[in-house]
């Protein structure tokens, strides 16, 4: 079905992206390189031999949060960052039965954990320049000497007083670590830093709305309008100040136009009639120069978002035919259900479907950018209780499970949930430290039977290839290989390889938790081709799957209404798995 | 040698969940409808549910109506819980809610009906295929 332009595509991936086919072995940033392509060039296991996949090896990390992202391979040694308390392994893979080279224990606040709005996860590390570099749950960032595991610097980024806690993986351009938070559900005011990698000094802060000299914005300059301060004007009052827009997804970057590309989170508070306006640039994508922080262009999904609709996802960078024109672009699954293609130099939309069941809007206009809404859907107090809003606000694809892009077959590969939700909003106050949501939204099922589907993506035409549908949410990140397999994981507990091109499930493996990290491929100290994920149920499914959690006897959960019998099939607990033939 | 981190923080000094052997605060309030009713108004105005959800049935922080507890059920214990704080989440609201409107809300928790269980399992009812 490509055979228009495969042609084309190969030679892109020989003139354009040689990094990734000359696959060094190694995971070391969280989407595997600058594009967050999640693709490993490494191409032993293949849909003829994926069935003997075999478990060969495991580690119980002692922590029973969520273990969202995904582990580092440096050389011959895995990097694994635990959910709180932020316990950072280093796994000798050279060795038999991979011991430990040592453990960095950081001092963590557990006050953090309160201020966690969805268990307290964390998304992974970075490694750069001799450094393993990741956020701790309380507004620190910190530096680990990867060799000796002696922490190098540790700097506060962020203030949990204000709500801000730091779960996300840091991003490394250059010599700057970028990092952002997590808060939108406590009314922060939303931002990125660039570190000093050498010595971790905050060296700018840019603000995702307030006046431009906060959000390091020049209008006219970029390709996000001439008019000054729109990240005030197109708020109400001083609304802005509590506005949300956090950063807890990743990041990614293109060294040619030096630009950085992440995603921003939902406006605070859920209520929609207490900030009217667009309120840019929440559930938006941004691209800033690493260096100095400057806002170069921004593009907003959902803007005056009704739905909790966070735009934290990844942004994959990628080079093919549009169209019948070779395009540089960036493709963005977003909670609201579309997926984006769009210019990355400028971030005009060229292809805006839903990949996805959607309600809340009949479509994009690719011209203006906006969506065409169901006004019906819309929420705030004086529309009540707004019923058979999808997807639900843990999105058509959840931002914390990545999708991943293969060169080799042209497609995007993603885990997506088939949930609708009832949304009342309310009044609520801001009391800093403290959740600023303001509506309550259970979900119920979608169509069709099936909580979930993992699908593969034609983001040239907007349409869907394959799909595997899943009883349950898929709330796992994604792997695709040079040999032809992609991998995601399940929350009743399964690890699953499937055919990239044709979607045929090829292998599974019971892990002992559902998996909601994202699975990585490395080249072992033997030479073989290895497959890592973790196990380890919890971010959003802590609070939704009910009773999964058993070393507290005070905090006994019933069912998730919509879920019922999630709990027959997993319980917490978090383990790295590594599987090869 | 440097402070152990189990006292390092202040906020980190659990108290557990057995009650000092002597003086169990006790409530000015006779706990009656109306300062339960107004304890549920702080409820929501405090953004308690915001943690432990509406009706405080539990979301990210534990249900508080299941007669469970970690720290202690008790008028005083569930006082000591609002006003200090506990370790794993819980904020100290002690430095900005006065100590009737923490008396009120205590009397709004209290006020609500104990389940004789809490069931954690619905799959029995499911057919098989």
């Amino acid at each position: 079905m490509h055979r228009a332009y495969m042609p084309l595509l190969f030679v892109t991936v020989l003139q354009g992206t040689p990094p990734a086919m000359q696959d060094d072995g190694q995971w070391t940033m969280p989407g595997k390189n600058y594009a967050a392509t999640r693709f490993s060039a490494l191409s032993q296991i293949t849909p003829a031999n994926a069935a003997k996949l075999r478990p060969i090896w495991n580690f119980s990390t002692g922590v029973l949060g969520g273990h969202e992202g995904q582990p580092l391979v440096v050389g011959t040694t895995m990097y694994v960052v635990t959910p709180f308390p932020n316990v950072l392994y280093a796994f000798d893979l050279t060795r038999e039965g991979y011991p430990l080279k040592w453990k960095y224990r950081p001092e963590v606040n557990p006050a953090a954990v309160g201020i966690a709005c969805c268990d307290a996860i964390n998304r992974g590390a970075v490694y750069a320049d001799g450094k393993i570099v990741y956020n701790l749950l309380d507004g620190h960032t910190v530096a680990v000497d990867a060799q000796s595991g002696r922490e190098l610097w540790k700097t506060q980024i962020a203030d949990i007083g204000q709500g801000e806690t730091t779960p996300m993986a840091p991003f490394v351009a250059g010599n700057r670590v970028i990092v952002g938070p997590s808060g939108g559900e406590f009314g922060i005011y939303g931002w990125v830093k660039g570190l000093d990698l050498a010595t971790g000094k905050v060296l700018w802060t840019a603000h995702n709305m307030g006046p431009d000299s906060l959000m390091l914005a020049q209008p006219g300059r970029g390709s996000f309008g001439s008019a000054p301060n729109i990240g005030v004007s197109t708020w109400t009052g001083d609304s802005w100040k509590r506005g949300g827009a956090p950063v807890w997804g990743w990041i990614s970057y293109d060294p040619q136009l030096d630009l950085i590309y992440f995603g921003t989170g939902n406006p605070s508070p859920y209520n929609t009639e207490q900030r009217p306006g667009e309120n840019k640039w929440t559930n938006s994508v941004l691209a800033r120069r690493p260096s100095n922080g400057a806002l170069v262009w921004a593009y907003q999904f959902t803007p005056h978002d009704s739905w909790d609709f966070d735009s934290n996802a990844e942004m994959i960078l990628a080079d093919f035919v549009v169209a019948g024109r070779m395009r540089k672009v960036l493709v963005h699954f977003d909670k609201n259900g579309f997926a984006y293609t769009l210019d990355r130099a400028t971030g005009e939309v060229l292809v805006a479907e839903p990949f996805a069941n959607v309600t809340w809007a009949k479509g994009v206009n690719r011209t203006s950018g906006l969506p065409i809404l169901d006004t019906t859907k819309t929420t705030g107090v004086s529309r009540g209780n707004v019923k058979g809003i999808c997807p639900s606000l843990e999105g058509g694809k959840s931002p914390a499970s990545p999708a991943a892009y293969s060169p080799r077959t042209g497609l995007f590969y993603t885990a997506t949930n088939n949930l609708c939700m009832n949304f009342e909003a309310s009044e609520v106050t801001r009391i800093p430290g403290t959740p600023y949501i303001g509506a309550n939204t259970p979900y119920v099922a979608g169509p069709g039977g099936n909580m979930g589907e993992f699908i593969a993506w034609d983001a040239a035409r907007g349409r869907k290839v394959w799909g595997i549908k899943e009883k349950y949410p898929v709330w796992s990140g994604s792997v695709v290989t040079a040999g032809g397999v992609v991998f995601y994981g399940t929350l009743d507990g399964w690890f699953k390889a499937a055919d990239a091109r044709t979607g045929k499930p090829l292998w599974k493996a019971k892990v002992g938790s559902g998996v909601v990290g994202a699975p990585i491929s490395f080249r072992g100290a033997d030479g073989k081709q290895y497959i890592a994920i973790y196990a380890g149920i919890g971010g959003d499914w802590f609070l939704l799957s009910g009773d999964v959690r058993s070393d507290d006897p005070a905090d006994v959960r019933p069912p998730a209404d919509f879920a019922p019998d999630l709990a027959r099939h997993t319980s917490q607990g978090g383990t790295v798995w590594i599987f090869g033939l | 040698m440097g402070t152990p981190p189990s006292v390092r923080y202040p906020n980190h000094v659990a108290a557990g969940g057995n009650q000092p052997p002597s003086s169990e605060i006790k409530t000015p309030l006779k706990n009656d409808s109306s300062d339960a009713a107004d304890g549920s108004k702080i409820f929501s105005a405090m953004n308690c549910d915001g943690c432990h959800g509406g009706g405080a049935t539990g979301w990210v922080g534990p249900s508080l109506v299941d007669g469970r507890w970690r720290y202690g059920g008790t008028d005083g214990a569930l006082f000591q819980s609002i006003f200090y704080g506990r370790p794993r989440g819980m904020p100290a609201y002690g430095g900005i809610m006065s100590p009737g409107a923490i008396w009120k809300v205590v009397a709004y928790i209290r006020a609500q009906p104990l389940p004789s269980d809490v069931p954690t399992e619905r799959w029995q009812q499911e057919k098989r295929p």
